[in-house]
């Protein structure tokens, strides 16, 4: 199947990039009044490891700039990002708190995740060149490139594919090779022990 | 004197001046720094002071902002500020919030371990390995990932993080677009001159530096860029003070010219008088370079001001001169008068020199020298060269009229004694302490840039300028212990919320035998390898990570420990190098303190110290300098005093026409000091100095008109003269009292207001005519 649906992607997102205004009616069609909860798994490809982190827990978009990770498993953990700082809970120990200028990635996943949650298509051309495949009718998929030269040289893309009105997974691509997948909504349930790459993307598509 | 011989006499003179003038253009060196009319520090407290107020690296800091543009493009502006700025030798640092304050330099990074507590309870084995091995995976999944990937291998244990979090300052500008920003939306930018704060020449090359720089970026055109700091200040107080000093002296140099020429008539006298006042101003600055290695801008501006007293003895010539009488004879009457005035008004600026303040001596060695010359060419020269036709100003209508009206003047004897009673009840009631005691007051510098100064400095979280922390020991690495051993002190004032901050030595290097014990905890190559595999054991980290942590503990086992010169040559060596001083055979930390809530419970830190640990109250020091530097001149004064009475009971041979001379001139001098308290005014130094000026020309007008000749032809001249040099010190210091520049616009106020009360009490406290000859 990914042998089948690459190519097609390929040739897709080379030959018609979206019509702008089709980028609004599809992302304007995602959106939620807040606040927007949506459960998720991630899997984290590092050079660092020899096998992939994954962590599970819930993203909440709680209005305006405000947005809030929460890890379940393996450990708890929250993160909130709010007013341009993010904040680090862990159980038993103190609040870490650092600016979001340092995390780029924080920076990307606040742009993606409140645009799209949000519905705010003006936002999400803002950070990113948004290419997009597919509508909302059917399967559909969001390129979104950072248009700050900064960010773009931690984060290389994010890829958000869905079906309908649902998000199922988002790829952050960074320009050092390391990847994260998030499964979304209910795809996050399916999480396997020890994920690969091919794997989790096959996942995405499999909408049956 | 013959045509010829004056023709000669005339030249020689000039050819005098000219060579004069090429000595002074050879030798003269203007010196530009302000602390050389600062009072001399005596005690050790106020030397730091003055070392802080000069050298200090506080001083050689320039503040930037840049406003007027969106936010992007200022952050915009500033990183190429940064770039352009950054390998210039002019400056020694230049951040903008876009860097890690705490971030060590890279060939130092293998020091962490003997900078950082982490060893002093810590030792790296097995079990404190997997533990941060542990917490470095939940790192990796939570959002700080990218914070901290490349840092991996290298630092698991993230003492470099450690060290940051240490060495953050206690309160920072918020950081915007990626560089620091103030509330009222301007980039923020500090820059570090190589060039001393108080050398406004270099100072005006670094900041010239700044603005090509800014100018020279794209978009920098809407832009402003707004600069303050010492340095700043120096050239902003010399630019004013040169402009205010052209613009004022020229309006006052035309002013006088039309006097002169409507009082004599005569462009050659005018001319020819202009002879000794040049000659004296070449002298003195001759002078000065003799006996200095280089002369002070502002004792050339102070020094022609004060000479001013000089141009009155060509002009008492000039009014005293008579129909058909040679001008030498003319001189011969007048001289014994005229040098009594001379030498009165040199032992009056004698007591600058006794200050002990360098500008304020080099001002009475260019004044006295000044007047000595002014007053000789005056007696000797000038007389040769004078015309012999003159109008007699004794004819003149409106004269005669005048000395009537003088003449008529009730002088009744309680005049002293009310006048002395109006000084003591206006001195009593006068609002506001007497004495300025500030010496930030002495400072000439408009009160909206230092408003904009202390709001940057706000923004930028630069510690309170007013308190420091002194620690003393007779080596670097004792006030380095100290430092240490006072740490867990300081720690509980913060927490106690005494203080905000306050910044140690120590807090940026251990001393060596604290490295050297954390040194010996460091594990040999093989022991950190087995504890890093045993700790490796299950963890998903790939096998070879972290040679790099394996190689720099390796390094680090071996490194001699950090000292201060080692550590100069990164920034945050330099950070510590400002705050270790050498003195005198002996080393002071400076422990910089932000908002102090609790000043006894941190003078206690002191307490049981035997002086080595002490807090300096840098405002309570610059006020006792202030207060030393006044009681030395006020001691100056009375000296100055008893000369002068003295001199003129001598001059006079009669105590009775010296109290005539010197009772007048004691009254203006108190009225002044009375009628500016009333209007508010607190008396600085610089008002001190001005009545001195004001009494050396008072004096003149007292002495003239104590001099009774009994003939009224001679008392209209001696009226003529002291109308005309009243007029003439009138519009000068008139003038100046309308500078914007404090120190300029007191003396201004105060000599003008002195000249006026001078003239009216010598004129109605001076002998009746008539009384005389009765």
């Amino acid at each position: 199947m990914l042998s089948l649906t690459l190519p097609l992607w390929a040739s897709a997102s080379a030959s018609e990039p979206a019509a702008p205004s089709s980028a609004h009616t599809l992302i304007a069609a995602l959106g939620h009044p807040a606040p927007a909860h949506t459960a998720f798994a991630e899997a984290r490809f590092m050079q660092v490891l020899d096998r992939p982190l994954v962590v599970s827990g819930e993203l909440s978009w709680l209005g305006g700039d405000k947005l809030q990770r929460r890890v379940d498993k393996p450990q708890a953990e929250t993160a909130t990002i709010a007013d341009g700082e993010v904040t680090q809970e862990r159980v038993g120990k103190s609040p870490r708190h650092f600016s979001l200028k340092r995390a780029p990635q924080l920076q990307v996943l606040l742009d993606s995740f409140v645009a799209l949650l949000s519905g705010d298509a003006g936002r999400l051309q803002q950070a990113f060149d948004v290419r997009q495949t597919g509508d909302i009718d059917g399967a559909w998929t969001l390129m979104l490139t950072p248009l700050d030269a900064r960010v773009a040289k931690t984060i290389a893309s994010i890829t958000v594919e869905g079906n309908t009105k649902e998000s199922r997974c988002m790829f952050m691509q960074e320009a050092d090779g390391d990847l994260t997948i998030d499964l979304l909504g209910v795809l996050a349930s399916r999480m396997p022990a020890a994920p690969t790459r091919e794997g989790l993307q096959a996942l995405c598509r499999d909408t049956h | 004197m013959r045509g010829r011989s004056r023709g000669i006499l005339l030249v020689v003179w000039l050819l005098a001046l000219a060579g004069l003038g090429w000595m002074v253009s050879q030798r003269l060196k203007i010196s530009t720094d302000l602390r050389s009319f600062m009072p001399a520090p005596t005690t050790p407290d106020q030397r730091l002071l003055m070392e802080q107020v000069g050298d200090g690296p506080g001083s050689r800091l320039l503040l930037l902002s840049i406003s007027g543009a969106p936010d992007p493009q200022l952050a915009t502006l500033s990183q190429g500020l940064v770039a352009a700025l950054k390998h210039d030798k002019r400056y020694s640092q230049v951040i903008n919030g876009n860097f890690d304050l705490g971030a060590l330099d890279t060939s130092l990074l293998p020091y962490r371990y003997l900078l950082s507590p982490t060893l002093d309870t810590q030792p790296l084995d097995q079990a404190y390995l997997s533990d941060q091995l542990q917490q470095r995976l939940d790192d990796l999944s939570s959002p700080a990932a990218s914070l901290l990937k490349g840092l991996l291998p290298r630092d698991p244990t993230l003492e470099t993080l450690k060290l940051a979090e240490l060495w953050a300052p206690a309160k920072s500008p918020e950081v915007r677009e990626g560089v620091w920003f103030s509330p009222q939306d301007e980039a923020l930018l500090l820059v570090q001159t190589v060039a001393a704060g108080f050398d406004p020449g270099a100072q005006q090359q670094a900041i010239d530096g700044i603005r090509q720089a800014f100018h020279a970026l794209p978009g920098s055109a809407g832009a402003k860029l707004e600069l303050s700091g010492p340095g700043y200040f120096s050239v902003v107080i010399g630019a004013q003070t040169r402009h205010q000093a052209d613009w004022i002296g020229r309006v006052s140099t035309i002013g006088f010219v039309a006097l002169l020429l409507l009082a004599y008539r005569s462009f050659s006298s005018l001319l020819l008088s202009a002879l000794p006042i040049a000659s004296a101003g070449l002298a003195g600055i001759a002078a000065l370079t003799v006996a200095f290695p280089d002369v002070h801008g502002l004792t050339l501006a102070f020094g022609f001001t004060l000479l001013g007293v000089a141009q009155e003895y060509p002009i008492r010539v000039l009014s005293h001169r008579r129909a058909g009488e040679d001008a030498v004879q003319s001189v011969r009457a007048l001289w014994p008068l005229l040098l009594t005035a001379i030498a009165s008004a040199c032992i009056a600026y004698l007591a600058f020199y006794a200050s002990g303040v360098n500008g304020l001596k080099q001002l009475a060695v260019f004044t006295i020298v000044g007047l000595l010359v002014a007053g000789f060419s005056t007696r000797y020269l000038l007389p040769h060269l004078l015309p012999r036709r003159v109008r007699d100003v004794a004819d003149m209508r409106w004269l005669m009229r005048a000395r009537h009206v003088v003449d008529r003047l009730p002088r009744p004897r309680w005049i002293p004694v009310l006048v002395a009673a109006a000084i003591v009840l206006m001195l009593a009631i006068a609002p506001g302490p007497f004495w300025q005691n500030n010496l930030a007051a002495l400072t000439p510098l408009p009160q909206d840039m230092l408003l904009h100064d202390a709001r940057l400095r706000e923004a930028l979280g630069a510690p309170d300028v007013r308190y420091l922390l002194i620690l003393q020991a007779p080596t670097e690495q004792g006030v380095l212990a100290l430092s240490e051993t006072l740490q867990p002190k300081v720690d509980a004032l913060v927490a106690k919320h005494a203080v905000d901050a306050l910044d140690l030595p120590s807090r940026y290097l251990p001393t060596v035998a604290l490295q050297l014990a954390r040194q010996k905890k460091l594990p040999d190559q093989a022991t950190l390898r087995h504890a890093l595999d045993e700790a490796l054991q299950g963890m998903p980290f790939r096998a070879d990570l972290f040679q790099p942590f394996l190689d720099d503990v390796a390094v680090a086992r071996q490194l001699p420990p950090l000292t201060p010169a080692r550590y100069a040559q990164s920034p945050l060596g330099q950070r510590l190098a400002a705050t270790l001083v050498q003195r005198d055979g002996h080393w002071l930390g400076l422990g910089t303190v932000s908002g102090v809530h609790d000043v006894t419970a941190l003078r206690a830190l002191g307490e049981n110290t035997n002086g080595t640990v002490r807090l300096l109250d840098l405002k309570a020091a610059s006020e006792s300098l202030v207060v030393d530097y006044r009681t030395r001149i006020l001691q100056a004064l009375l000296a100055a005093a008893v000369l002068l009475v003295l001199t003129i009971s001598f001059a006079l041979r009669s105590v009775r026409r010296a109290w005539h001379v010197l009772a007048p001139m004691t009254l203006a001098t108190f009225l002044v000091l009375a009628v500016e308290r009333m209007a508010g005014i607190e008396i600085s130094l610089f008002h001190l100095v001005a009545l001195i000026l004001a009494g050396g020309l008072g004096l003149h007008y007292a002495l003239f008109f104590e001099r009774d000749t009994g003939d009224p032809a001679e008392q209209r001249r001696t009226l003529h003269a002291t109308i005309v040099c009243v007029l003439s010190a009138l519009l000068v210091f008139g003038m100046l009292a309308w500078a914007t520049i404090p120190v300029l616009r007191a003396i201004g106020l105060t000599v003008s207001l002195g000249v006026a009360f001078h003239f009216c009490l010598s004129i109605l406290m001076a002998p009746h005519t008539h009384v005389a000859e009765d």
